[in-house]
């Protein structure tokens, strides 16, 4: 039977490391090469050594495929590729061949500058690992080779993240990513046609959450920005560039000109440069109401949000601002919650996970006095909030994705398997397919059914049609044919052309049967009462007494000969060709029951 | 939170979900990073849940529904598993074709139900083993609404038309008898809520609260059902199909405060202290719009709120779902002057 072989990498149970490997019609594709952002050793890297012991990766694997920019699903891609060794192609979509080296620069900073860390991939490594990048467009067929071919689907969830159907042959795997099934206010909703695939592979981190109303979400942040505003509070929020500041920035955007607040909102000039330049350049990435709106007026020229000026950070009274980077580690939004920490007015924002040793980390952890450089001791009196408005797919999510695309099996990562029975059931019920929930390092077997496609001849098709009655449509019609296989094609045509198109010679297959009957007559005298017995029973057909004393049915010969001992015996021989096999097995089974008396 | 879907033609879910942590707390947080409620558990029900009830100090729960007055038990959460499963069922006799049963817990003596879907088809079983502790002596074959144990003796039933009968458990032989609501109107269905104080305290101190499918709400004391405390109008539509979904609610942490549910897509909640004997309409401290605004839009019918319960420890959250299959927990803010 043929099958698709799927393995997780990584050891253990843990999210954060999505790198999936994929057998499927001989080609083996890597499904994003994801690094775990709470580990500061060899765990945060896959286990690549599953993949083959020795030899090269190049040689093995056909080609690797990133879903999108996030950490745990490119992170470890220059790793793979420069010091693990890897040369084949890695695709991805331009947004995210655009922004992965950004960010992968960005950790590569901080691992190795302010952990001080040596065994990590350098600055060139992650330049030359962009260079066997092959950026793709949605719904673009890309021929990987002469058997295997990807396609990329919108996601929504970041800026560029695409879910991906690879096909070989007849067989088909989508792999989705981190995908969102709601669409939000600058990206919109993932989307698939009923490709029908074999298998659909899907993370399942939040499949076991129902997440509450956006709009609640949204009013609790709005709310407590507000009240900080309100009473005279400054309101840090450390964004990375592109991502969720931008939906935010919406947000607030619209909620200020609702509300007709004055206090300014800033956000950091690198950070109005680099998201104006990525969303003008991946304008199609972006959601209906963005695109319409952006012809008009760039999105990112907002009416209440200004571009920052260090000095500002300053001046009294409230107001809010964005600054990079996300985690507080270094730049701008480190210099600023420096300066606001200490008051118990104001208020930081974190809308996002942040990595262990940054600023961001520590605060989340409820830790409130820091060690900054030269030993000085920083409190933390301002208030230190998380939100994540991060966009994954929940269960409702999941069955939706499954109902589009209409999958032959399902397979669910990154749960654990006992909090997944529920949704494996629920899954299975509804759509009557299978669900496999295989850990980190397991391999999973999926037996397909492709359908092979098989050319007829017009010859065969006309002559099977033409015996019988006409041919009802709705009954199947049972046919026969003789299928080879030439030139990498199947035909199904007649025995005759077959063998003479294979150069075979045909073999004439004769059955022979001995009938006893009892009949002291003579020998003439019984053939005489077998045809006369025939003719009657066998009305439409050609039953015929030959001058030299034998009886044919259509092709059938029947002979009597007397037995050698017994002169009361008779013998019939009754003698046919493998065509007539039907025929000849009635009429022998005719012919032992004996001869009516009257004839 | 325990959901549970009414669907007629089967795969009905049974959901066990975990609030997040903001709603678990007694004190109100900030931004909390757990937003999200978390399915712990989940399960498959071929029959339409129309009343689900957990058996308090066990991991089973109960449920009823039609065709027929029989109940099914289920375990929720094994330690390797999150799949709530069924594992056995409470047959009642002649129980084809009867009305739901209604159903209450307790777990005083050993895990009991009380059910029954007519005065005369009242018992108490034990749960686990499904012995039959008490059957009620009536000929009466009224429709009941609903029903309660005021403590571990004593029970309140209450009749679709709206009479009240106490029980005691340990004399079965006693007939039961029926108050009606005084000056009812006629043709009205009724529904109860049960005040619950604190464990261990009498039950019988908060009055019976009686809801009518006109939007009469009573308070009997359980002492003297024959007589009413007193009595108010809410304000609310008339209910179009039925008052199958009429349900009205003690606060158990607010004192005097009920919550009344089912005539639309909104919950009221009414302070009953001010209330006399007049029956006059009566305003509402609060009213809760969030299932008529909430989902797809104009299609198909205005949800209805099906069910609606108080969070057991902060005074004013209440949760409610509707027939749109949207769950809400929400609160509300007492405006300055009040004390």
């Amino acid at each position: 039977m043929p099958e698709i072989k799927v393995t997780p990498l990584g050891a253990g149970q843990d999210v954060g490391r999505s790198c999936i490997l994929v057998s499927i019609a001989g080609k083996n594709v890597m499904l994003d090469c994801g690094m775990h952002m709470g580990y500061n050793d060899d765990r945060r890297f896959p286990d690549f050594s599953y993949i083959t012991q020795n030899g090269r990766l190049t040689d093995f694997l056909d080609c690797v495929i990133i879903s999108h920019f996030h950490l745990d699903h490119c992170g470890a891609l220059p790793y793979f590729s420069e010091m693990v060794g890897y040369d084949g192609p890695i695709y991805m979509t331009h947004p995210t061949k655009a922004i992965c080296p950004i960010l992968l620069e960005d950790y590569r900073k901080i691992t190795v500058d302010k952990k001080g860390e040596t065994n990590f991939f350098t600055s060139q490594m992650i330049k030359d690992c962009m260079k066997k990048v092959v950026a793709v467009h949605l719904h673009q067929t890309v021929q990987v080779d002469e058997e295997l071919e990807i396609k990329a689907y919108y996601a929504g969830h970041v800026l560029g993240a695409a879910m991906f159907q690879i096909k070989a042959g007849c067989e088909s795997v989508v792999y989705t990513g981190d995908y969102n099934m709601t669409p939000d206010r600058h990206l919109g909703a993932a989307w698939i046609d009923k490709c029908r695939p074999d298998l659909l592979i899907s993370e399942s981190t939040y499949a076991t959450t129902i997440r509450d109303s956006k709009r609640c979400r949204e009013r609790d942040f709005l709310k407590k920005v507000h009240e900080t505003v309100e009473r005279g509070g400054k309101v840090l929020i450390p964004v990375f560039a592109l991502g969720r500041a931008q939906e935010l920035c919406i947000l607030l955007e619209t909620f200020w000109e609702r509300m007709n607040l004055k206090a300014p909102i800033y956000f950091s000039t690198g950070l109005t440069e680099k998201a104006n330049h990525y969303y003008k350049l991946f304008i199609t990435w972006t959601n209906q109401k963005i695109r319409k709106t952006f012809v008009q007026r760039n999105m990112f020229e907002f009416k209440h949000i200004k571009a920052f000026d260090r000095a500002f950070a300053d001046n009294p009274g409230p107001m809010v601002v964005f600054a990079t980077p996300g985690m507080l580690h270094a730049g701008q939004s480190l210099q600023i919650f420096r300066k606001w920490a200490g008051n118990e007015k104001n208020m930081v924002i974190m809308p996002g996970y942040c990595v262990q040793g940054t600023v961001g980390h520590k605060i989340l952890s409820g830790q409130r006095k820091l060690e900054m450089e030269g030993r000085q001791i920083l409190e933390v009196k301002m208030q230190v909030e998380y939100m994540s408005f991060s966009a994954h797919a929940d269960a409702k999510g999941i069955m939706q994705l499954i109902r589009q695309a209409e999958p032959r099996n399902v397979l669910l990562v990154h749960g654990e398997a006992k909090k997944m029975e529920f949704l494996k059931q629920k899954i299975e019920q509804e759509f009557h397919v299978n669900c496999y929930m295989p850990a980190n390092g397991e391999t999973t077997t999926i037996f397909t059914n492709p359908s092979i496609p098989v050319d007829i001849s017009l010859g065969l098709l006309k002559r099977e049609t033409a015996i019988g009655l006409l041919p009802d449509v709705k009954k199947p019609k049972l046919m026969h044919g003789t299928l080879i296989m030439k030139d990498n094609s199947f035909r199904l045509v007649s025995p005759e052309q077959a063998l003479k198109e294979l150069g075979l010679a045909e073999h004439q297959l004769r059955f022979t049967c001995r009938v006893h009957i009892q009949d002291p007559r003579k020998e003439h005298e019984t053939v005489l009462r077998v045809y006369n017995h025939l003719k009657g029973v066998l009305k439409d057909y050609s039953v015929q007494h030959l001058p030299d004393g034998s009886i044919t049915v259509e092709s059938i010969l029947i002979q009597a000969t007397a037995h050698s001992e017994d002169q009361g015996t008779k013998v019939l021989l009754v003698s046919w060709t493998y065509q007539d096999e039907e025929l000849g097995s009635y009429l022998t089974s005719l012919l032992k029951k004996g001869l009516p008396q009257s004839t | 939170v325990c959901v549970a879907g009414y669907g007629q033609s089967g795969g009905n879910e049974i959901l066990l979900l975990l609030p997040p942590p903001t709603l678990q707390a007694k004190e109100t947080q900030g931004l909390c990073p757990e937003r999200d409620f978390k399915v712990e558990c989940g399960g498959f029900s071929n029959r339409p849940v129309y009343s689900l009830k957990h058996v308090p100090d066990t991991s089973l729960l109960v449920t009823s529904g039609p065709p027929d007055s029989s109940l099914q038990v289920w375990q929720v959460s094994a330690e390797d598993s999150d799949v709530i499963k069924a594992v056995s069922a409470i047959p009642t006799e002649n129980g084809t074709g009867q009305p739901w049963a209604k159903i209450a817990t307790i777990s005083a003596k050993a895990p009991w139900v009380l059910h029954g879907s007519r005065l005369n088809s009242v018992q108490v079983t034990e749960v686990e083993s499904r012995k039959n502790v008490y059957t009620a002596a009536s000929r009466n074959s009224e429709e009941l609404s609903g029903l309660a144990f005021l403590d571990c003796n004593t029970l309140l039933l209450c009749c679709a038309k709206g009479q009240l009968c106490l029980a005691d458990l340990r004399q079965p032989r006693s007939p039961l008898e029926a108050a009606s609501v005084p000056s009812a109107p006629c043709g009205e269905r009724w529904c109860m809520g049960v005040g619950r104080g604190p464990q261990g305290s009498d039950s019988s101190s908060q009055p019976v609260a009686r809801l009518s499918s006109g939007g009469l709400l009573t308070l009997t004391d359980v002492r003297k059902t024959s007589e009413s405390l007193a009595s108010a109008k809410c304000r609310v539509p008339p209910p179009g199909s039925g008052a199958e979904f009429l349900c009205v609610s003690w606060a158990p942490a607010l004192e005097g405060c009920l919550a009344v549910s089912g005539f639309d897509g909104t919950v009221h909640v009414y302070d009953a202290r001010s209330w006399d004997s007049s029956g006059r309409e009566a305003e509402p401290v609060f009213i809760h719009k969030g299932h008529a605004f909430g989902g797809a839009g104009s299609s198909g019918d205005p949800p209805l709120v099906t069910a609606h319960t108080w969070h057991p420890q902060k005074p004013r959250t209440l949760l409610s779902a509707a027939s749109d299959g949207s769950l809400h927990v929400w609160d509300w803010v007492q405006s300055c002057g009040n004390c």
